[in-house]
């Protein structure tokens, strides 16, 4: 007790005298603004790099990053701290609480933002599912910063040993490839369930398949959206992984253990996994790895497949002179120069067509083949009303309710039919309650 | 999030109603207030800083978790409608909400019975162990020394359907074993891990209650031909009976509020919901899911099940417990 009490106001201490020191020279000329960021591990020293570089390459502003947990706990962290007042200028929050952030009240819009500043971006330049996604009323809301998509990861030997040049690229394909696989006894399994298989098999499945998740455009055109994704071809798609999983061709890990793992030690022939696994299965794999593009129904024409990852938000109530700093920073993190060492550094996808270029015009992609595939098929077709993105209140928790149904339906509790209805309807309970709060806003 | 910190806080309480009411029977008529405190500003002042402490992480929080009940917010708190008792009626309307309240219940219960049985039989055999007592009673210690998202991710990793080593074990034995897929397997697991982690509280105050049965009366109950067996229920236990009956209710506590670590790091609650406590429910619903209406009138339930539960337990189990052994 004695000793953590002492720690503790050691600590206390030693921050009271940094802050003392640091004061003098803030208060000079540079301002302070405050990013709250979810990238852990590699990708947080990435994220330092980034921030570095952007106080190095001007004297005004210093950009102070803080990793604040998972995307969970920074959404939730940046609640509370903006309850009590002391919300940072900038935050990154995932994909999924879009409208959340949105009809918060507690933001601004980043491209009026940047507009009002006068910084010269070019809005039409941003890869389409990636703008789409944050689009409201033609502009954006938030800045893209990390943003990827679902590919298909494979073993390169087991395809071969079993007499195939890859995987198919219809799912009818691919399911006959990996029975193939696994009756031969090349591998104990033929793919490893993620931990986000619903983003990478349910709602990619929806928009490359051009199947609508929910009315009204997704959710685009209006809040009273309903969930409709239980009478689609979600349905033979779950009835697919049903079987799989009953059949040992698709194994669950589990907690303790990472599903990538299973990949990437060759137990599993292929994993549904964002193109951001570059960065780990370049380091972990002791396999001949490639990936390609997700598979999609036989006769059916695919469509672009959708995004994950996050953006950056701006939040209200900050000092007026602050905002520049903020604009600056949101502009530089857009150019593309950093876009393109960023999108290397770390998988995820170029955000703009302009990084996307300089890339190949580098031979980045000749070098690195698979790092092509997620932005080829983000940009594949003009996205639909199915493909665009979806803009459902509250959803990371229709999210979890899906994944629950879900997991009932792999234990044999429900039909692949009855968990998809039981989802929808506690989806739907979930969106009209955000309806009701948010009436009239959207 | 001030529900789960109030539910936490909350707990020293129970202990002390047991401590008072065991105070209050040997103290008799005498009065021990009035013995001791001639000043009677001075217990007062005594107590303030727990009150502060009290005020300040139970009364708050739990005034604010019941005003949050009963609106529904938007969660940076821009927009709050006031929808009386909607939240609750949504709860008892939904039939994930009422499996989680069963799978509370079967949880809680197994585990205490568990946890309890398991602690008797080492208690009582720890007289019967000579050599190496002091190795014995370490080793059935350690498990409390041991952080609860540790302890469940050494279970989940020992059960892992693919590769723990238990499972190996499982599996030669005939037994398929998929914690992962099956929530019946899941929710073993989870209850056994909760109990193994809670063994040694329990043992600890069997041990000591142990300590204090007279020897005498069991070696006269042995010299009459009674077996250890006889001896413990005969004789033992219902010496033992209060110490057993606040262990109970320790359990049960635990079983409701402090278990959400061990079921984070086991299952989340998974699979399709099986292992979903309530309390592991108000942090998702809270927490993830940042619906903070439905969290905090889940946490008020919560609350309403527990003292429920306890006043029970005093009504049905505590009139069998004779404190003037």
């Amino acid at each position: 007790m004695d000793k953590t009490k002492r720690a503790f106001v050691g600590g206390l201490l030693a921050a009271a005298m940094t802050a003392g020191i640091a004061a003098p020279s803030c208060a000079q000329q540079r301002t302070e603004i405050q990013f709250w960021h979810a990238m852990g591990g590699v990708l947080g020293e990435r994220v330092d790099e980034v921030v570095k570089r952007y106080n190095d390459s001007q004297t005004r502003f210093t950009v102070v990053a803080t990793n604040k947990g998972n995307y969970d706990e920074v959404i939730n962290g940046t609640i509370a701290a903006y309850r009590a007042k002391k919300a940072p200028h900038v935050v990154q929050i995932y994909e999924r609480g879009f409208m959340t952030m949105l009809l918060s009240d507690a933001i601004v819009p980043v491209q009026d933002l940047l507009t009002e500043k006068k910084k010269q971006i070019d809005w039409s330049d941003f890869i389409k599912p990636v703008a789409s996604y944050y689009l409201y009323k033609g502009k954006l809301m938030s800045m893209p910063f990390n943003s990827s998509a679902p590919i298909l990861w494979y073993n390169k030997e087991h395809f071969e040993k079993a007499g195939f040049k890859e995987p198919g690229p219809t799912w009818q394909e691919l399911d006959k490839q990996l029975y193939a696989i696994k009756s031969k006894g090349i591998a104990e399994c033929g793919s490893s369930l993620a931990g986000d298989f619903f983003w990478s098999l349910i709602e990619n499945y929806s928009t490359v398949n051009d199947q609508p998740f929910g009315t009204k455009a997704n959710g685009y055109d209006g809040l009273d959206t309903v969930f409709v994704y239980n009478k689609t071809k979600v349905v033979e798609q779950t009835k697919r992984l049903k079987k799989w999983i009953d059949d040992g061709i698709m194994q669950i890990a589990g907690q303790g253990l990472s599903p990538e793992q299973l990949y990437t030690s060759g137990k599993c022939s292929t994993f549904f996994a964002s193109t951001a696994a570059h960065s780990s299965v370049e380091r972990n794999a002791t396999i001949k790895w490639s990936a390609t593009y997700l598979p999609w129904e036989e006769g059916t024409t695919p469509r672009n497949s959708s995004i994950g990852g996050a953006t950056l938000w701006v939040m209200k109530g900050q000092k007026a002179e602050d905002y520049d700093g903020v604009a600056d920073f949101l502009a530089f993190v857009a150019s593309p120069d950093l876009q393109l060492w960023w999108s290397k550094v770390t998988g995820y996808v170029p955000i703009t067509n302009k990084a996307y270029e300089a890339a190949k015009k580098e031979g980045y992609y000749t070098a690195n083949p698979t790092r092509e595939i997620a932005i080829l098929q983000l940009n594949r077709g003009t996205p639909t009303a199915n493909s665009q993105g979806f803009h459902f209140g509250n959803y990371t928790q229709s999210t979890f309710a899906l994944r629950q149904e879900l997991e009932a339906v792999w234990a044999n509790k429900k039909t692949p039919q009855e968990g998809l209805d039981d989802a929808v309807r506690r989806g739907n309970d979930i969106l009209r309650q955000f309806e009701k709060l948010h009436a009239g806003k959207y | 999030m001030q529900a789960s910190t109030s539910v936490a806080t909350e707990l020293p309480a129970t202990p002390r109603v047991a401590g008072k009411r065991r105070a209050a029977v040997a103290g008799g008529t005498a009065g021990l207030k009035r013995a001791h405190y001639r000043n009677s500003r001075l217990p007062f002042l005594l107590l303030l800083p727990q009150l502060l402490v009290l005020l300040l992480f139970f009364f708050i929080p739990a005034v604010r978790a019941l005003v949050q009940a009963f609106v529904i917010t938007d969660p940076f708190g821009t927009t709050v409608h006031f929808v009386w008792f909607d939240n609750f009626r949504a709860l008892l309307a939904s039939p994930e909400y009422r499996s989680s309240v069963w799978v509370t219940l079967w949880f809680t219960l197994t585990q205490n019975v568990l946890t309890l049985g398991v602690a008797a039989v080492l208690a009582f055999a720890t007289d019967r162990v000579i050599r190496g007592r002091g190795l014995y009673r370490s080793i059935v210690l350690l498990p409390y020394a041991i952080a609860p998202v540790i302890a469940g991710i050494l279970w989940a990793f020992m059960f892992n359907a693919h590769v723990g080593p238990m499972t190996y074990v499982l599996k030669a034995l005939g037994v398929a074993w998929d914690p992962t897929r099956n929530g019946f397997d899941a929710f073993l697991l989870v209850t056994f891990a909760a109990a193994w982690k809670h063994i040694c509280y329990d043992y600890i105050f069997l041990v000591a209650a142990l300590l204090a049965v007279p020897a005498s009366l069991l070696e006269a109950a042995a010299v009459d031909g009674a077996g250890p067996g006889l001896r413990f229920f005969k004789i033992a236990l219902p010496m033992i009976g209060p110490t057993v009956f606040f262990l109970l209710v320790m359990n049960f506590v635990y079983g409701f509020f402090e278990t959400f670590a061990i079921v984070d790091a086991v299952t989340k609650g998974g699979p399709g919901g099986a292992t979903m406590i309530l309390v592991y429910k108000v942090y998702l619903d809270g927490f993830v899911h940042i619906d903070l209406g439905s969290s905090a009138a889940q946490s008020v339930l919560l609350m309403i099940f527990a003292v429920i539960l306890t006043m029970l337990q005093f009504r049905y189990v505590e009139r069998n417990v004779n404190y003037d052994v």
